[in-house]
């Protein structure tokens, strides 16, 4: 017998049930039911202990305080409903959580998976239009949940199609490399989508698929997936990204090259100031060549532009917000908040924190400081929690997600009253 | 590799757990000095090799001979992986079969959810991934517990070409989108517990 005799054998025995994911698409796009019921997650117990055990190791400057806000598994980039009312978190898995706080304590009383009659597929990014309309940038799929802060405690739940399963990339480009998607709405009222390029550096035989879709960029498109374009160039891995309320510039993140070393290349805090614009990669990350593209002519005519702070290497920048609350002290209000996960392979490990930068006068980052650290045990080198988005709630206290713990932490600033 | 295949199909003829015993052509590793090598591992598997994150796989309690020839795969080329390709350029074939040791050392112990019975595994993945995830062979990896999108992301690399093995290739060559997140789903709905080696 030979291999082909084999795989038929394999297939002949393979299950082939429909899978009723499909089905349920078409039927919610109906307005119609599913069998489909919640997963709910226990706020208490064991879990959210361990979790509240974490607290003690975590530094803040002065006058903040930290809480377990709540326990949500590979909880990743988040967005808080226009009214305040109901938080939602992606994963790198197949589940978007929605997290309440129904008697408004500053702790969630209930988390639990949105849409479950939808079979997800790294649904990473969801963000929210002003108007409270739900997008989930997927893999390789946009969905929209309208008024989602008001239909999220039904199973079956109003949806459409933004990009269609199969056509953020081509199919043949997917993997599980770099395939976290965020998602923000522009002044403009666009759709802006971060996507990574799948690889450490990508082949230079790549390069015109990639420059030409939009992969190793951010595209925007209308909120009913028209009219797509490549808004930024020269991206590795964005995974955060903010408009600054003042001016709507797109300010991101970006994750730098593996491989050349613990120090070098730095990572990434960018600022867009027009659309089209190139910012290097894969010809260099921040102002370090990448060898392999030493001999790569680079794109005519087109000026690199260099990020505005470079930050520590490997210690993965990734979602971020501007402040524009105001019950955190006047030095944060207008200044920006970015997670560090924390590097995977440099040989001191370095990150899972929170970073602020103020911007100076002219809406340049001023310098980037800790804001929050104690997630990496300095000791072992291992990880109690790896901080990965920013969000922030109605009170202006700060949500942080963590994707190794499993958790939703919460930063407000409480000075004690003076003697 | 080669071997692969025609232990597959004994597999289906005979009693699978006969081939658990036969002993691969890997070179000698040592666990001890693994151990140390996993320390630019644990961030995504975990020092035990229970994965701490959804992109990477369970790897503790496989066999030696499935990590050590994937790990020489990457090494090679003949498998890429933004991470891992990195990785593996900087371990010797030593080093390989030492991280490979301290990981097999492990055992790995899957558990059906309540309720579920074992029939009602996808019959074409059981007699080399077992009907509860765990490998049947020396050239297939343990799947209980793993993300259902890993495993999915997976079958479809084998389906594209992207990913290459005599029997994956053609087994995912057949399988739609629903039929692959149908197998992700029963394996990942499987507890995995992973136990340290005893000493």
């Amino acid at each position: 017998m030979n291999n082909r005799i084999l795989a038929g054998l394999l297939l002949g025995t393979m299950l082939s049930t429909p899978v009723l994911a499909q089905d349920n698409m078409d039927r919610l796009q109906n307005m119609q039911r599913t069998d489909a019921t919640f997963t709910f997650i226990d706020q208490e117990g064991d879990r959210a202990d361990a979790l509240n055990d974490i607290l003690q190791h975590i530094n803040l400057p002065d006058g903040f305080e930290i809480s377990l806000y709540a326990v949500v598994p590979d909880a990743r980039s988040m967005s808080m409903a226009p009214q305040g009312t109901v938080l939602f978190a992606g994963t790198r898995k197949d589940k978007v959580w929605s997290i309440v706080d129904r008697d408004r304590d500053r702790v969630a009383d209930e988390v639990k998976d949105f849409a479950p009659s939808v079979t997800f597929d790294i649904p990473n990014g969801p963000c929210f239009s002003p108007d409270g309309f739900l997008y989930i940038a997927e893999r390789n799929r946009v969905l929209v949940f309208p008024a989602a802060e008001f239909f999220f405690e039904s199973p079956d739940i109003a949806i459409g199609e933004v990009v269609p399963q199969g056509e953020l990339i081509p199919v043949d480009e997917e993997s599980f490399n770099h395939s976290a998607r965020v998602c923000d709405i522009g002044p403009d009222g666009k759709l802006y989508i971060s996507l990574g390029q799948p690889h450490n550096v990508q082949p230079a035989e790549k390069l015109e698929l990639y420059d030409e879709i939009g992969i190793g960029g951010i595209i925007r498109i209308n909120t009913d997936g028209s009219d797509r374009e490549v808004f930024t160039r020269g991206v590795r891995n964005s995974v955060g990204q903010d408009f600054n309320p003042a001016t709507g510039e797109l300010w991101w993140t970006d994750n730098q090259v593996d491989g050349m070393g613990d120090d070098i290349p730095p990572g990434e805090l960018n600022r867009q100031t027009a659309a089209g614009q190139h910012f290097g990669f894969p010809w260099t990350n921040s102002r370090v060549e990448i060898p392999a593209f030493k001999n790569v002519p680079r794109p005519e005519g087109v000026e690199f532009v260099e990020p505005q702070l470079e930050l520590t290497a490997h210690a993965a920048d990734l979602g971020m917000r501007f402040y524009h609350d105001s019950s955190f002290p006047e030095r944060y209000h207008g200044g920006i908040f970015w997670a560090q996960h924390g590097s995977w392979n440099r040989t001191t490990p370095v990150g899972a924190r929170v970073m602020f930068t103020a911007l100076d006068e002219e809406g340049n980052a001023a310098g980037a400081e800790v804001f929050a650290d104690g997630w990496l045990n300095d000791d072992t080198g291992e990880y109690r929690g790896r901080p990965m988005d920013i969000e922030f709630l109605p009170d202006g206290s700060m949500l942080i997600s963590d994707d190794f713990a499993g958790a939703i932490w919460r930063i407000a600033y409480n000075p004690a009253p003076a003697e | 590799m080669k071997l692969a295949p025609m232990i597959a199909l004994g597999g289906l003829m005979l009693a699978g757990s006969f081939f658990m015993s036969s002993s691969g052509p890997a070179a000698a590793g040592d666990p001890a000095q693994g151990r140390k090598i996993a320390n630019m591992c644990q961030t995504c598997h975990g020092v035990d090799g229970y994965a701490r994150v959804p992109i990477a796989p369970h790897i503790g309690g496989e066999p030696q001979e499935y990590l050590e020839a994937q790990l020489m795969a990457y090494k090679t080329g003949q498998r890429e992986h933004e991470m891992m390709s990195v990785v593996t350029a900087s371990l010797s074939a030593q080093q390989i079969s030492d991280v490979a040791a301290w990981y097999a050392s492990h055992t790995a112990v899957a558990t059906l959810p309540d309720g579920v019975d074992a029939e009602a595994a996808p019959q074409g993945c059981v007699s080399c991934h077992g009907a509860n995830g765990i490998s049947q062979l020396l050239d297939a990896p343990n799947l209980a517990g793993e993300t259902n999108i890993y495993i999915d992301t997976q079958l479809k690399a084998f389906r594209r070409g992207h990913r290459q093995h005599d029997v994956m290739s053609e087994v995912a060559e057949g399988l739609s989108d629903a039929e692959i997140r149908r197998l992700a789903d029963w394996y990942s709905a499987i507890e995995l517990e992973i136990n340290s080696p005893p000493g």
